[in-house]
């Protein structure tokens, strides 16, 4: 997964957990809102229902009070004008709390200015009629009583009341209407805002198990990578090992077949040897020896002339044979052992490095005196190796520096250690003759040499040292300018285990 | 009384066997000697066509056994000869090129008794197969198992 994919899932995420609280919080406000609003609509059909009662309770005072006193008028008895007082008694307060109960409404502002103002009329005419049955002028009060329900005072008042009835059931039905618009609303408004986190939630558990695919999925390729790459570097070490086995069978085995028909060579010269000798003496006996004398022996007879060359010559030809077969059996047999080294298992143990550098030392004692080469020995790193493997290096460049020292000069060769990054570094330096620089690479070759060859040598040391220091896992170098000494550097791992090369052999 | 040594020389490259015969007839050894170039041969000699090995009953050998054979190893032959009950009590002297103390440890495993390993250095050689000829007329070989 790429850093792009990762942002981009994060960037997801966040952008899903916002809108889910938004929507949570616009539904909440949303139905608070709402809730309010119908709580309102029911207060103002609550309040339509109210004035419409107090309508009609004002109308019954105000048709009590008529009944009062037609009866009163009629009969002109106290009870019925009793009752005529009560009710007109309750009409203003009743007119005064529908006042209150319409407000500021102003259709229905109008309609109670008529209706107070018919109320007040008529409650005049009540006044005059119960005054004129009081100064008993009982006709005039009828003529009263008949004028107002012609003239209109009463229908105007019942008409008016109508109205307002009328006006608060329409406002009844809007404000109904309204309020279950807001109940709908608010419900809705939920439906969707459910809905809303429910689809939210089903993105993110999506998401979530997408995420968690892919981490499986990359999961599962990290694995397969990495059995991959263990299985592949176990190929190409299989792989390797087999190649240096190869090439180490090879050069035994070439050695070991070129050794079978050099015993031939070897043999037979040996035998041509003999026999020339043979050869060369019974010349000598028929050429030397007259005829019919005494028998003499033949090795005592001297050749002469050509005969005397023509031994010589074979002689010298049978010795260049002979020594070139040493010098090829000298080096198949560096060969044979280079392989057999080899295949030499490394022990390793723990070498107190300047015992062990002394000790060596010691034993070039002898060559150093001719020398006149003196040996400084600076403080060493102890280290953990195969102690022979050690042996060989350091006796072979130790001996090296001993041998080729400049002539007339008395050699000084110093042997310095330090340690760096879990490498003990040596240096072997001496100020000898120095090897020139086009030579570096040359000596490290088998059967190569460098320089002047005033010293015997099969040009096996150094190819031997540095395939030895390769094995203990280590490098190795040189630093030279002719007449200038040389300087061998060998890094080593200061603990050498058998695990990281002996497992390859 | 008993039989006269057979010396069975079983050395692939001609030249190494002359120079072998050669040696041991100049060390004054005149055994007879039996030459085969290639194991199988020798094998067949020395087992007879049963594998049994029990034709050289009672005959007194001395076997020259090169390592390097074409058709098989002289190692495989030094184990069938010490395994076998009619040939085990023959003396094997290891003739070859190979130094490798590894092999030269298994042979003596083996049972080989002498381990020659093949100078190029011809004196030494002949100084060599010299002893080997002294070893034959000293040693009484003890004749095969009866």
């Amino acid at each position: 997964m790429t850093a792009e994919e990762q942002r981009r899932r994060a960037f997801w995420q966040v952008l899903l957990f916002t809108a889910g609280l938004l929507v949570l919080t616009s539904i909440s406000a949303g139905s608070v809102y709402l809730v309010n609003e119908a709580r309102d609509d029911n207060k103002w059909v609550l309040h339509t229902i109210e004035v419409e009662n107090q309508v009609n309770a004002l109308l019954l005072e105000v048709r009590r009070a008529e009944s009062g006193a037609r009866g009163y008028l009629l009969t002109r008895e106290t009870n019925f004008r009793n009752d005529h007082d009560k009710a007109v008694a309750a009409i203003i307060p009743a007119l005064e709390r529908l006042t209150r109960l319409i407000g500021n409404s102003p259709a229905q502002r109008q309609s109670i200015e008529q209706l107070s103002a018919a109320i007040q009329t008529r409650l005049g005419q009540f006044a005059r009629e119960i005054d004129f049955v009081g100064q008993g002028q009982p006709e005039k009060a009828a003529a009263l009583a008949s004028e107002a329900a012609t003239a209109g005072t009463t229908i105007t008042i019942g008409s008016v009341a109508s109205a307002m009835i009328r006006e608060e059931e329409r406002l009844f039905r809007l404000r109904s209407i309204s309020a279950d618009r807001s109940q709908t609303l608010a419900a809705s408004l939920t439906g969707i805002g459910s809905g809303l986190v429910v689809l939210l939630a089903l993105i993110s558990i999506w998401l979530v198990r997408r995420s968690a695919r892919a981490r499986d999925d990359a999961e599962t390729r990290l694995r397969d990578a990495n059995l991959n790459l263990e299985t592949t570097i176990d190929e190409r070490t299989a792989d390797l090992r087999e190649a240096n086995d190869e090439i180490q069978r090879f050069a035994y085995i070439v050695s070991h077949d070129l050794r079978s028909p050099l015993v031939n060579i070897m043999g037979f010269t040996s035998e041509l040897d003999e026999l020339g000798k043979d050869i060369f003496r019974r010349i000598g006996g028929l050429t030397g020896v007259p005829a019919g004398g005494p028998p003499v022996d033949v090795a005592e007879i001297p050749l002469d002339g050509p005969d005397k060359q023509m031994s010589t010559d074979f002689s010298e030809a049978l010795g260049f044979i002979k020594s070139s077969i040493a010098r090829m059996d000298r080096l198949i047999s560096a060969i044979l052992n280079l392989t057999r080294e080899g295949r030499r298992e490394f022990q390793p143990e723990k070498i107190d490095t300047r015992d062990f550098i002394e000790a060596i030392v010691s034993s070039v004692a002898h060559q150093a005196a001719e020398a006149q080469a003196e040996i400084h020995i600076e403080p060493l790193p102890n280290i953990v190796s195969d102690r022979l493997a050690l042996e060989q290096i350091f006796s072979n460049l130790i001996d090296n520096a001993i041998k080729y020292l400049k002539n007339g000069v008395p050699g000084e060769v110093r042997i310095r250690g330090r340690t760096k990054l879990g490498y003990a570094i040596f240096e072997i330096s001496d100020n000898g003759r120095g090897i020139d620089p086009k030579d570096h690479q040359r000596i490290f070759d088998l059967f190569r040499r460098a320089g002047t060859q005033d010293k015997p040598g099969q040009g096996i040391g150094l190819a031997h040292v540095r395939a030895l220091v390769r094995r203990l896992g280590g490098t190795m170098s040189v630093s030279s300018e002719l007449n200038a000494g040389s300087t061998f550097t060998i890094t080593l791992p200061i603990s050498w285990n058998a695990s990281n090369r002996n497992a390859d052999q | 009384m008993t039989l006269p040594v057979t010396i069975i020389m079983i050395e692939d490259d001609e030249g190494h066997a002359r120079l072998i015969e050669r040696n041991i007839r100049r060390s004054g050894v005149n055994n007879e000697i039996v030459s085969f170039t290639n194991g199988t041969e020798a094998m067949k000699h020395l087992f007879g066509a049963d594998g049994t090995g029990l034709k050289q009953k009672g005959n007194a050998l001395l076997i020259l056994l090169d390592l390097n054979l074409p058709d098989m190893s002289g190692i495989d032959i030094l184990k069938q000869i010490k395994e076998n009950k009619y040939l085990k009590a023959s003396p094997v002297v290891v003739l070859t090129t190979t130094d490798d103390s590894q092999e030269i440890k298994r042979c003596y495993e083996l049972g080989c008794n002498v381990y020659i390993t093949k100078p190029v250095n011809y004196e030494n050689f002949a100084n060599a197969i010299r002893q080997l000829g002294l070893f034959f007329s000293v040693i009484q070989v003890p004749p095969a198992a009866s």
